[in-house]
């Protein structure tokens, strides 16, 4: 049920630009319904995921 | 020529006696516009020699297109980062766009000892609460090497 990909913002530039990426490391949730910025602790990113997908 | 030079070789030779279960890496490539998916490849190639638990196999994003969309690859050079057990690739889930170089060579090294592990690391109440999804969730995590 999670997939999670590390993507190099320089090579996919296109894909960076449409989740508005300005810095790094940023994290899109399901296709830019939700966004993390930073390196955030565990429960900030799952706090992210349950607006998202609910639960 | 090599990418890995000798010191960085000796360093993740050493890490890897951590290995625990064998992993197994997909690179997917393709040969049209990807300047990154000769380097990747090698790359790959040069990190699984340094352990008997790491195994990688080569795909091509075209021309292995059902592969590529069964593990829903569909970036080059890709990465799937799986386990092997008993011959049987496991997927977790953990994918690379992109080469990992720079700091993200860290990332990579961290993950293959992950999934070696065979565990997460994450809180129980993490765990309850996946287990508990209904849709699926999909994370991409945008990084730069530098």
């Amino acid at each position: 049920m999670v997939q999670a990909e590390m993507v190099e913002a320089m090579e996919f530039p296109l894909l960076a630009n449409q989740y508005g990426v300005h810095g790094v490391p940023h994290t899109t949730i399901n296709d830019g319904k939700g966004n993390v910025i930073g390196a955030v602790p565990e429960e900030h990113l799952l706090a992210e995921i349950r607006r998202v997908v609910g639960g | 020529m090599t990418l890995l030079n000798d010191n960085v070789t000796q360093q993740v030779r050493e890490v890897f006696q951590q290995l625990k279960e064998p992993v197994h890496i997909l690179f997917f490539g393709q040969k049209a516009n990807c300047d990154y998916c000769d380097e990747t490849r090698q790359l790959v190639e040069e990190v699984a020699a340094l352990s008997d638990k790491l195994s990688v196999e080569m795909y091509d994003l075209q021309d292995d297109a059902e592969t590529a969309a069964q593990y829903h690859v569909d970036k080059a050079p890709g990465l799937v980062i799986a386990a092997k057990e008993d011959g049987q690739i496991q997927d977790f889930g953990i994918r690379y766009a992109g080469i990992p170089s720079g700091h993200e060579f860290t990332s990579l090294i961290q993950d293959v000892l992950l999934v070696s592990s065979r565990d997460s690391s994450l809180s129980p109440q993490t765990r309850d609460y996946l287990k508990s999804l209904k849709e699926p969730v999909y994370l991409q995590v945008f990084v730069t090497p530098t």
